[in-house]
């Protein structure tokens, strides 16, 4: 069996956000740079299997050079081989054309059985760009997994999603994609053994020429922003403006909940 | 003449208010762009509706039922949407940001050729007569504006609570449309559990009431309960109350749980995290209950208690019970 996990790097939750000097973009200058916290819960499921099965992890990436980091750590973690898709001309991409990019290089690779993915990427806050690659590749989805049971003989995952108002269970024939939610496991700290031989692990670095626009039905020069059907503006970073009234109540708790409950049923209006 | 169309949602048998606040985002963008606004309904049985979204500014009602939809498969639901898509062409596609949309409006997207933007907080229609958007990114730290490019449809969802549903009176023209869907041996839907909430969903709640880690265990969250039952509030809590197991994850607000907006926000006995704030920091009114002067909550909230939450939170479930 193998198995693709797709993992992004994202600034530190910690990170301080201010927009650039073209004011479409951050200032990525200072920031430090994480693995998506939700791709750890991918990375981990897919570990786990691997230790039941023996499958084979392949972890992907597309980003700048500094995105190696969060491959490498997923590599640590127990993946097997990364891929990096990257470039300067895929660096304005949308998720559309990061859809088409990264199913078409999943494409190439062939003979993939699962495909994880974390729920949500927290830096641009979407969880649309798995499911573009699962229509790309044409295969099916399942998100929010709160349990994942393979059954590599019969090519076939039983998946427990999180819905809303409660939960489903599903059953997709390999190759599927699946998005995992969090706490679905425990995700492991990368050890310093795992760490140092992540560094040793082979890792494919793909360029615009990796990547065959034809099986996609885009031409080259679509493949970066050009393909792209949204595109960021600006960036503000708002102010927090709020009225702090902080009442006292470490003496009196009755009085100050009663001038509490007035004032946000006369002032705010809100009970 | 150009359509937006707009996704209707539906709980059992009625429609849920998103698709409204759906409508209230398609008629501000009419008012830019003069297009039709209508509603869409993809499922196996859309059920008498019509007047509920006429109401609510739907001049005209695509309606798509077919047996195959009846278990949510978001490759059937996006064939569907996608045929009667290509069949009309219209300019806008509109959808609450619900799980379901999430899950297959992006098929969708792929197989129109389509941009898609999540979690809108705003449209607009921008001097290129493009659809023009507002999200956040980067975990609510900040508001980005994007434009779509001139390429139809434009679709966008919008977060659950931005927009006021505007009533109105109309009835709109009911299309009935068919699309012929495969069967789909490589998804099934094996079992669907809707387990019953005492409260409402935190994404579409009105008011919320959360617990931290000050709340010291899970059986001191019943007055959490007892608040937020008594204001008609959903119940949340910190990532550290989530992970000491005091209460399910499917509470946790913040950057790695849910996002919410209310219009009142009691965060207790949190101390105001940058995780915890990107998931609520959109709330209209902030209510902070802390015995720690120095809690940053208290710098990003409107209102607050210094105090001991133990002795708090009865007090004032008592007080608002008393204003009746
Ligand atoms: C990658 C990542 C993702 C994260 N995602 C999230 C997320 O989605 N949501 C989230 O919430 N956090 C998240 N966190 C965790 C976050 O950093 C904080 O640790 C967490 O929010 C703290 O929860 P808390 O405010 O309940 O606890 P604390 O920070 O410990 O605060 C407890 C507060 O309770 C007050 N208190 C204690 N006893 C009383 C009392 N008797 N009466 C009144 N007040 C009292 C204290 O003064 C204190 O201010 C994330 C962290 C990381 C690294």
């Amino acid at each position: 069996m193998k198995i693709l996990v797709i993992v992004r790097q994202t600034p530190d939750t910690e990170a301080k956000i201010q927009a650039n000097s073209d004011g479409n973009g951050i200032k990525t200058d200072d920031i430090k740079w994480i693995l998506n916290p939700f791709d750890e819960y991918a990375v981990e499921e897919a570990v786990q299997i691997k230790e039941k099965t023996g499958a084979e992890v392949v972890i992907l990436t597309v980003g700048a050079d500094r995105s190696v980091d969060a491959l490498r750590q997923a590599l640590a973690m127990g993946g097997d081989s990364g891929v990096h898709i990257k470039d300067e001309s895929f660096a304005d991409m949308d998720p559309y054309a990061l859809g088409k990019v990264i199913g078409s290089k999943i494409k190439a690779l062939g003979d993939i059985d699962l495909i994880f993915a974390g729920k949500k990427w927290i830096d641009e806050e979407s969880s649309q760009v798995p499911i573009q690659v699962a229509e790309e590749i044409g295969i099916p989805q399942a998100t929010l997994a709160s349990k994942v049971e393979v059954d590599d003989a019969s090519k076939t995952v039983k998946v427990t999603s999180v819905i809303e108002g409660g939960e489903e269970v599903r059953e997709l024939k390999f190759p599927a994609l699946i998005t995992v939610e969090q706490g679905i496991n425990e995700p492991r700290y990368a050890s310093l053994p795992g760490i140092m031989k992540a560094k040793k692990k082979p890792c494919e670095e793909v360029g615009p020429d990796g990547i065959n626009g034809d099986e996609i039905g885009i031409s080259g020069e679509a493949l970066g922003a050009a393909g792209s059907r949204i595109s960021v503006n600006s960036i503000e970073i708002p102010t927090i403006s709020r009225s702090l009234k902080v009442l006292d109540g470490r003496a009196e708790a009755v009085q100050a909940s009663a001038d509490l409950a007035k004032l946000l049923r006369e002032e705010a209006k809100i009970i | 003449m150009s359509e937006i169309w707009v996704l209707v949602d539906k709980a059992q048998d009625v429609v849920r208010n998103v698709t409204y606040e759906g409508l209230a985002a398609a008629l501000k963008l009419k008012e830019k762009n003069g297009a039709t606004v209508c509603a869409i309904y993809v499922g196996d049985n859309a059920g008498a509706i019509e007047a509920d979204l006429g109401k609510y500014g739907a001049e005209k009602f695509y309606k798509v039922e077919n047996p195959a939809l009846s278990d949510f498969n978001p490759s059937l639901y996006a064939t569907a949407l996608s045929e009667v898509i290509k069949k009309h062409n219209p300019d806008i596609v509109i959808g609450g940001n619900t799980l379901k949309n999430q899950d297959y409006l992006p098929r969708v997207a792929s197989r129109t050729s389509a941009g898609l933007s999540l979690d809108s907080i705003d449209v607009d229609i921008n001097s290129s007569s493009a659809l023009e958007i507002k999200k956040y990114k980067y975990s609510g730290k900040s508001i980005a504006t994007i434009a779509f490019h001139d390429v139809k449809p434009m679709i966008a969802t919008v977060r659950l609570n931005a927009f006021k549903p505007i009533e109105g009176s109309g009835s709109p023209e009911v299309i009935a449309e068919s699309v012929e869907l495969p069967a789909d041996e490589n998804y099934k839907v094996v079992e669907t559990k809707i387990i019953p909430k005492e409260r409402p969903e935190l994404t579409e709640a009105d008011k919320i009431v959360s617990g931290g880690r000050g709340m010291a265990n899970g059986e001191n969250f019943q007055i959490v309960y007892d608040l937020a039952d008594s204001i008609g509030a959903g119940a949340g809590a910190s990532r550290a109350a989530v992970d000491s197991g005091w209460v399910p994850y499917e509470m946790q607000v913040g950057q790695t749980g849910k996002v919410v907006s209310p219009n009142l926000y009691v965060a207790v006995g949190i101390s105001g995290s940058v995780q915890h704030y990107a998931g609520m920091g959109s709330s209209k009114v902030i209510v902070a209950i802390n015995k720690d002067p120095d809690a940053p909550i208290f710098q990003k909230c409107d209102y607050g208690i210094c105090g001991d939450l133990f002795d708090i939170l009865p007090a004032l479930t008592d007080e608002i019970k008393k204003l009746g």
